[in-house]
C-alpha cells in the first residue's frame, strides 16, 4: 500500500495489565509503524510516565463487574471527554477500535467520531442475559462502523448472535519468525511439558493437567512442567502429593525472549483449558517454535490447530484422554516432530505479515473515499427515542 | 403433709409452661420482624435497580456507563434467589464508584435533576432497610442461639434467617 496513513487505535482495557488485547493492539501498532504509518494508541493506564510515546493515556482504568468477571475499562464525563480531545486533534485517517462492545473507550470513540473506523472483535461469550437490555445502546454505535473484524469464527459468532451483525474473520497475530530462531535452554530441555498464562483462572485447566501428572509419570519417569505466567502456584498445588508436585517449575510472568525460549525449548506444549477461549495465540506461537502442541478440543484450538492435523486435540476436561495424547507425544519422538513441523508450517498463516496485510486491506477500503475522522454530531438523541 | 411440695410444683410447671410459651411467642415476633424488613428491603432494591435502569436509558450517560448501568440493574432485577446477593452487589459497587467519578455526580444533577435525587432518595432508602433487616437477623439469631430455645426447638421449622453479603459493603 503506497499511501501512509495516520491510525488512531483504541484499547478498552488498562495498558498496565497486559492481555491478549493490548498484546494485539501492540504489536500491531509498532508493525504499521515498521510500515511507515503513523500510529497513535489511546488506552486507560495507571502509570503515564512509563508509556510509549505512542501510547496516550485517559486516565486510570477502573475495576468494576461486568458479566461475572472483572473489568479494567475507562468510562464517565473524563474518559469522554479524554476521547473526544484525542480524536480531534489526533487529525487521524481512520480509527481502529477494539472491542467496540465492551463498555469502555472504544465504545465511547465509536460514539464520538464520524468517518471511517474499523471495529475488531476479540472475545467470544456465552449469551449474555442482558444483551437485550443494552443492545439499544450499542446497536447505533457498532452500526458506524464501516468494517468489523473477528479474530476468529467464535468472536464472529459471538457478535453475530450478541449484535445482529456480521464481520470478517482475520486472526490474531503472532511473530513467527522471532519463534522459530528462538535459542533453546538446556534447563528445560528433556522430558519437559510447558504451560504458560494466568495459571490459577480455573478455565485455563492446569488443574486438569496437574490431575493427569500420575498418569503421565508412569509412562515417562522424568517428566517435568514448567508453568510461565502470573499466579499463586502455592492455591494450584494445594493438596497434591510431594512427589508430584516436585515436578513444577514456576517461571512467574516471564518476557517475550524467555517465553519463546520457553517455547523452543520444551517437548511439548499442553493447552489444557476449559473454555471462554476465543483464538489461542499461545498454540499458534507453539507451534511458530516449532514444538508439538496438544490442546483441548474446544472449537477455539481446533480450528488453530488445522482440525488436529497441524497439533494433537484431546477431549476437554478428560483427564484420561490428556494423558493418553501426551504420553503418546512424549514417547513416540518420530510422531512428535512431524507434528512440530507440520505445526511450524501451518503456523505461518498467523504471522503478523500475513495478518497485517489483511488489516491493511481493510483500512486501504475504508479509507477510498478520502474523509477523515472528525468529532460527530452527539448520538444521545438516538437514546432518548428508545 | 404431701399437699405444699406437689403445690409448688405445679406452679413451677405452669411458670415453665408460660415461660416457653412468652419465649416462643417473642421468637415468632422477631421471625416476623425478619420477614417484613426483607420485603422492605427486597422492595427499595427493586426501586433501586429500577431507577438505575431509567438513567441508563435516559440518554444523559456516555455510553460506555450506560451499558455498565444497564447490565448491572437488569441483572439486579432479573436474578434469580441464589444469584440476587451477588447481583446486587455489583450493582452497589458501580453505583458507587460511579459516583465516586461523577458519572452520577453534580453533572448528572444539572442534566436531570429529578433522576438524580430520585437514586439518592432510594439509596438512603436501601440503607435504612439494610440496617433494620441486618438488627432484625441479628436479634432472631442471637435468641435461636439460646439453650432453651434449642433444647424446645422453640423455632420449630422456620429457617435460619440469613445477612447477605451485599449488606456488608456500602450502598
Amino acid at each position: 500500500m503506497g499511501k501512509k496513513l495516520k491510525i488512531g487505535m483504541v484499547s478498552p482495557y488498562g495498558w498496565d495489565l497486559p492481555g491478549g488485547v493490548q498484546i494485539h493492539i501492540r504489536d500491531l501498532a509498532e508493525f504499521f509503524m515498521a510500515k511507515g504509518h503513523e500510529v497513535s494508541v489511546l488506552t486507560p493506564a495507571i502509570e503515564d510516565e512509563l508509556l510509549p510515546s505512542w501510547v496516550q493515556s485517559s486516565g486510570r482504568p477502573l475495576a468494576i463487574p461486568y458479566n461475572g468477571a472483572v473489568a479494567r475499562v475507562s468510562f464517565g464525563p473524563v474518559a469522554t471527554m479524554r476521547v473526544r480531545k484525542w480524536i480531534s486533534e489526533g487529525d487521524f485517517d481512520l480509527l481502529h477500535l477494539h472491542e467496540p462492545a465492551i463498555p469502555s473507550l472504544s465504545l465511547l470513540a465509536c460514539w464520538a467520531a464520524e468517518g471511517p473506523m474499523v471495529g475488531t472483535f476479540h472475545a467470544t461469550a456465552p449469551r449474555q442475559k442482558a444483551i437485550f437490555a443494552v443492545g439499544p445502546i450499542l446497536e447505533p454505535a457498532i452500526e458506524k462502523l464501516s468494517a468489523r473484524i473477528a479474530v476468529s469464527e467464535m468472536a464472529r459468532e459471538t457478535l453475530t448472535e450478541h449484535l445482529a451483525t456480521n464481520a470478517i474473520v482475520i486472526p490474531n497475530g503472532i511473530n513467527h519468525q522471532f519463534f522459530k530462531e528462538a535459542k533453546a535452554n538446556p534447563e528445560w530441555m528433556g522430558s519437559s511439558i510447558g504451560f504458560v498464562g494466568r495459571f490459577d483462572e480455573p478455565r485455563k485447566g492446569l488443574n486438569v493437567l496437574i490431575e493427569a501428572v500420575p498418569e503421565i509419570v508412569k509412562a515417562n519417569p522424568d517428566l517435568r512442567i514448567i508453568v510461565a505466567g502470573p499466579g499463586e502456584s502455592e492455591d494450584v498445588l494445594k493438596g497434591v502429593e510431594q512427589s508430584i508436585r516436585n515436578r513444577f517449575v514456576f517461571l512467574g510472568r516471564v518476557s517475550d525472549e524467555e517465553k519463546a525460549r520457553l517455547l523452543k525449548s520444551i517437548d511439548l506444549y499442553v493447552a489444557p483449558n476449559t473454555g471462554g477461549e476465543s483464538f489461542g495465540v499461545i498454540l499458534a506461537e507453539a507451534m511458530a517454535a516449532g514444538t508439538a502442541v496438544a490442546a483441548s478440543d474446544l472449537p477455539a484450538f481446533r480450528a488453530v490447530l488445522n482440525d488436529g492435523k497441524a497439533g494433537a486435540l484431546f477431549i476437554s476436561e478428560d483427564v484420561k484422554d490428556l494423558a493418553r495424547v501426551v504420553n503418546n507425544l512424549l514417547l513416540n519422538k518420530e510422531l512428535n516432530l512431524s507434528l512440530g513441523k507440520s505445526g511450524q508450517e501451518w503456523s505461518k498463516r498467523y504471522d503478523w505479515e500475513n495478518v497485517a496485510h489483511q488489516i491493511e486491506n481493510v483500512y486501504e477500503m475504508v479509507t477510498s473515499t478520502g474523509e477523515k475522522v472528525s468529532l460527530g454530531s452527539d448520538l444521545r438523541g438516538w437514546m432518548r427515542s428508545i | 403433709m404431701l399437699i405444699w411440695p406437689l403445690v409448688s410444683l405445679l406452679f413451677a410447671m405452669l411458670l415453665t409452661v408460660w415461660y416457653l410459651s412468652f419465649t416462643a411467642t417473642r421468637l415468632d415476633r422477631l421471625h416476623h420482624r425478619v420477614e417484613t424488613t426483607w420485603a422492605n428491603l427486597d422492595a427499595a432494591l427493586q426501586q433501586r435497580a429500577g431507577i438505575a435502569l431509567e438513567i441508563a436509558r435516559s440518554g444523559v450517560l456516555d455510553p460506555a456507563s450506560s451499558v455498565i448501568l444497564s447490565t448491572a440493574a437488569h441483572s439486579a432485577l432479573v436474578a434469580l434467589p441464589e444469584s440476587r446477593s451477588d447481583a446486587e452487589e455489583d450493582l452497589s459497587e458501580i453505583i458507587t464508584s460511579m459516583v465516586n467519578i461523577e458519572v452520577l455526580g453534580s453533572d448528572l444533577r444539572l442534566k436531570a435533576f429529578e433522576l438524580t435525587e430520585n437514586l439518592n432518595e432510594v439509596r438512603d432508602r436501601v440503607r435504612i432497610a439494610i440496617s433494620f433487616h441486618v438488627d432484625a437477623v441479628n436479634s432472631t439469631r442471637a435468641q435461636r442461639a439460646r439453650g432453651l430455645i434449642k433444647f424446645f426447638r422453640l423455632a420449630g421449622r422456620a429457617p435460619d434467617p440469613v445477612r447477605f453479603p451485599f449488606e456488608e459493603i456500602a450502598v
